[in-house]
């Protein structure tokens, strides 16, 4: 279970103080996925990094199955995965020794590891570009490779920034499939993403970020009875325009 | 981290740098274009040493007379070399020009460069024949082989006009009785410094600079700014590794990588010069294959590619891409010549703060190693600080590298780290440890020195009270200051990062008995040390000792035990037992822990100003194992300043007052064994402290380092 709890970051930038986030607090369960929503901005990416450690927050924590990132990072971060679009690949490696090194950071035992690394390969159809060069592979199986990545030490919480960027229809859908397989082993996941429509098909649950606020929270029944919209993208604008 | 996964993760960053062309290329192909270039530049000295045939020699004579008769003979066809000779040294026949150098003096001429030679004719004595005496200028390769020429000439004179002699002889009946007269007399004579034995020593500092550095370049770059340019970087900081076992892993393959460089630039060069029959050239005999030199020059390989593969790292952990990184390497390389440029030059010796200098030191190792004239404390400075210079860079490297990961946000820049943080913590870090440590070395041996030669000046005329007082503030300065330094920096909790924590009454019982009965084992190895060979005292050194033991008669037993037993109790426990140990205890085991803050304690034991205490480390290091355990088990390092603090006290009171303690029996007196009667007591006294901290310490006293447990400290603002 992720617990985020009053967090807020300030970042001094020459223009002036610059409020990321703003005292966020939600919670997501185990086998629960949560979709936090925002135009670009809004301070998603900024929340993750400081579940992640990569950032310290200047108030307020995260938790991750009862670890604190600021008082026990490394246990917090065994707990996470993390996948993002921006993610690369190590050229000159395999895929497999790309696998076998991301499991070894994560304190898996190599024998543990190749079982592992074997199984999600099947599940995620790259059992044939497991002895490949990352290099050579294309933008969707590079991206299949980083989401079998996140997955390799089998945590509970998973954490994906903005997974879908930059794919095509069938990319997007592996993405799809790759999250309801999560949902199904009883993660806790954190999509984070600005393309509501798809979120809209994904998360069970919402938080809806503007300017560093969470502005809603909620399923999107909830969402729908908070602000008589009926859609995520209608809910959006009127915050949008509200502003 | 376990070694073998240290091993796995280095192997995935040498896998990704060995499989990169670019490396392949600095590897490989540097070597096959720098060693036939090397070898043509040293075939131009060899052949700069011997002038070519049309370019005159310049001799140098004082008078007209001198001249002629100096021209005379070299140009007499007595002189010439017979036909055969000739004909094998392709008929080259060197020429000399000989200059009047009046109204100064040709040795004059020789030491400003005018001359390759100066001659001088000796003809005042008709009696004998004329003595011909030349002077060169040592190391210089012109005037030696225009001597070696010359002498020649005069050989093959003499030669002839014997052969003269001999075949008139042959035809006269006169005159057979009449002794050979030679010509002249021929000597010679040199000037200026000492020729260094080969040019190994000069050569060689300046290649492994440039051998390691370009070896440690591309994978320096590629294995830290290339993480960002890949964008692994973010994926690679979200795990959970501590970035100084990541860099670590890094840092290997780039020592790795550096010393396979040198390795093979190494094999090239003297494969090179072997077939090029160069080597006598540039180890300065016809010794063979220099064996020694090669496995010397592998183990500085180590020192130098330890160096570089930090320095670059922490350099090339601040850049965001290759082309900052290469801009940031740039002028480093460059200024790394100057001291690799610096060792070829004479008078500049490893001493003083020389031997603390970062690269120079080396520079400079590298040739006293090759010519085989070494120091044993400079040496040891030399490597000692190199070594805390490299761990430094590797703890700066750790502290910017990833920092930011999220460069969009962060906002990192080199000030940041120099900026205390916001937040404190409740334990040091074990890059702060390394940083302390690393700062440690070339701080203290620069206190220690610098108070030696200070205590040397004054003489006489400062008390032994001084003396001692000195020494307690040279160590509050060292040991003291540089943790605390770090904690305030660092805004670490003190009372948790120096663990003050308040201790059981049992347990100080047990620190009395163990410092009451450790000791006798420290005794023995000691002895044991000493009976192996391992002592740095000289005999000398063994005098002044018994002297100013003989001196603590006079000095008040309060002063000797603030000077000699409290400050370092409370000072040296603080720092290795307090600092190090929590810091080290955040990322290893117990056992771990107390093994390296031991062997740190004892190292720093053996570098003491102008002498390296060998027979110290042992003793000290086995006090040490036994000072960690006690502060480990007790959770608190208050016990094992108690039990220092006995150990020392007895000790420096035994010492002063050991003409008062001959009811005790022999044994105190001696420098052997003790009795059995003692080490039993000794033992017994030992092993009653060791049970009641034992059974004081409760099980995970130690909780207070223990992760689980760390206090949400507040924000400092």
């Amino acid at each position: 279970m992720l617990v985020i709890d009053s967090l807020c970051k300030t970042f001094d930038l020459p223009a002036g103080k610059l409020c990321a986030v703003d005292d966020l607090s939600f919670q997501v369960h185990p086998g629960e996925v949560f979709g936090l929503l925002g135009p670009n901005g809004a301070g998603k990416t900024t929340t993750m990094r400081m579940v992640l450690g990569l950032l310290e927050p200047d108030s307020g924590f995260a938790e991750v199955e009862g670890a604190r990132t600021a008082d026990d990072p490394i246990a917090v971060k065994a707990r996470l995965g993390f996948v993002s679009a921006s993610d690369g690949v190590y050229p000159w490696l395999t895929v497999r020794e790309m696998l076998l090194y991301f499991a070894d950071l994560y304190g898996v035992p190599p024998a543990e590891a190749k079982t592992r690394c074997e199984e999600l390969a099947t599940l995620m159809d790259i059992q044939p570009l497991l002895d490949r060069r990352a290099g050579e592979l294309s933008t969707g199986q590079r991206q299949r490779v980083t989401l079998v990545r996140g997955l390799i030490h089998d945590p509970p919480v998973m954490l994906l920034d903005e997974p879908t960027r930059g794919l095509d229809v069938v990319g997007v859908q592996t993405i799809f499939q790759y999250i309801q397989e999560l949902r199904g082993m009883g993660k806790a996941v954190v999509v984070c993403t600005h393309r509501l429509d798809e979120a809209e098909r994904l998360c069970d649950r919402f938080g809806l970020l503007h300017r560093g606020r969470l502005k809603h929270l909620g399923t999107l029944d909830e969402l729908r009875g908070q602000t008589g919209r009926q859609t995520l993208v209608q809910i959006f604008v009127d915050l949008l325009e509200g502003n | 981290m376990n070694p073998s996964r240290l091993f796995r993760l280095c192997r995935k960053e040498l896998r990704e740098t060995l499989r990169d062309r670019r490396t392949i290329i600095t590897l490989l192909f540097m070597p096959l274009l720098v060693y036939p270039l090397l070898s043509m530049a040293l075939h131009r000295f060899l052949l700069g040493s011997g002038k070519p045939a049309e370019t005159p020699y310049k001799i140098g004579v004082a008078t007209k007379a001198e001249a002629d008769l100096l021209d005379r003979w070299i140009n007499s066809p007595l002189a010439m070399p017979p036909e055969e000779v000739l004909e094998a040294s392709g008929e080259a026949i060197a020429q000399f020009d000989i200059l009047l150098t009046e109204p100064s003096d040709p040795v004059r001429a020789l030491e400003a460069g005018a001359v390759d030679v100066a001659a001088a004719v000796d003809n005042s004595d008709p009696g004998v024949p004329p003595d011909v005496t030349f002077t060169i200028f040592r190391g210089d390769a012109a005037g030696r082989s225009a001597r070696r020429i010359l002498v020649e000439r005069f050989q093959w004179f003499k030669l002839s006009r014997a052969q003269i002699l001999a075949s008139d002889r042959r035809g006269r009946t006169r005159g057979l009785d009449d002794p050979y007269r030679p010509p002249m007399t021929v000597a010679a004579a040199e000037i200026g410094e000492e020729e260094p034995t080969s040019m190994l020593g000069t050569v060689i500092p300046l290649v492994l600079v440039l051998m390691t550095i370009t070896g440690a370049v591309y994978p320096a770059i590629d294995l830290t700014a290339g993480e960002r340019e890949r964008g692994t970087m973010e994926a690679l900081m979200a795990s959970p590794v501590p970035r100084s076992a990541v860099l670590t892993a890094k840092y290997l393959a780039v020592v790795t990588v550096a010393m396979l460089t040198a390795v093979a630039n190494l094999v090239a060069m003297f494969t090179t010069l072997w077939a090029g029959r160069l080597l006598p050239l540039l180890t300065g005999d016809d010794a063979g294959f220099p064996w020694l030199a090669v496995l010397q020059i592998l183990g500085l390989l180590v020192l130098f590619s330890g160096f570089f593969s930090a320095v670059l790292l922490s350099l090339t952990s601040f850049a965001k891409s290759f082309k900052e990184a290469q801009a940031y390497l740039i002028p480093i390389m460059l200024l790394s010549l100057a001291p690799a440029m610096l060792s070829l030059m004479p008078g500049i010796e490893l001493k003083g703060p020389l031997a603390i200098a970062p690269l120079l030191n080396i520079v400079l190792l590298t040739r006293d190693v090759l010519s085989g004239q070494i120091d044993a404390v400079a040496t040891a400075a030399a490597i000692g600080s190199t070594i805390a210079y490299a761990a430094a860079a590797i703890a700066i490297a750790a502290k910017l590298f990833g920092s930011d990961a999220v460069a969009r946000t962060s906002g990192q820049t080199i000030g940041s780290l120099f900026r205390r943080p916001v937040r404190s913590r409740a334990f040091p870090t074990l890059q702060m440890a390394t940083m302390v440590v690393a700062l440690l070395v070339p701080f203290y041996f620069v206190v220690s020195n610098g108070l030696m030669r200070f205590l040397e000046n004054a003489g006489d005329s400062l008390g032994l009270e001084a003396r001692l007082s000195l020494n307690a503030v040279a160590l509050i300065l060292a040991f003291g200051m540089i943790p605390l330094v770090s904690a305030w920096f660092n805004r670490v909790d003190l009372g948790t990062s120096f663990r003050v924590h308040r201790p059981s009454a049992t347990s100080i019982v047990g620190s009395v008995l163990l410092g009451l009965g450790a000791w006798v084992f420290a005794h023995e190895v000691f002895v044991l040390a000493d009976a192996a060979g391992i002592r740095g005292l000289t005999e000398e050194k063994t005098k002044q000792v018994l002297k100013v033991l003989e001196a603590w008669k006079d000095v008040s037993p309060v002063l000797l035990l603030a000077t000699l037993a409290v400050t370092p109790a409370v000072i040296e426990e603080l720092c290795f037992r307090g600092f190090l140990f929590s810091a080290m205890r955040r990322a290893l085991s117990p056992a771990k822990t107390i093994l390296i803050t031991s062997v740190l304690f004892g190292a720093f034991h053996v570098l003491t100003g102008n002498a390296l205490l060998l027979e110290r480390f042992l003793p000290s290091t086995l006090l040490g194992l036994i000072l960690g355990w006690v502060a480990y088990r007790t959770g608190s390092v208050i016990p094992g300043m108690v039990l220092h603090f006995v150990h020392n006290g007895l000790l420096e009171l035994a010492a002063k007052y050991k003409d008062s303690l001959t009811f005790l029996g022999e044994g105190l007196d001696t420098q052997g064994h003790l009795p059995v009667t003692w080490l039993i007591t000794g033992g017994t006294v030992a092993a009653f402290g060791a049970a009641a901290i034992w059974f004081a310490g409760r099980p995970g006293s130690d909780q207070a380092t223990n992760p689980a447990v760390l206090p949400n400290l507040p924000v400092k603002t």
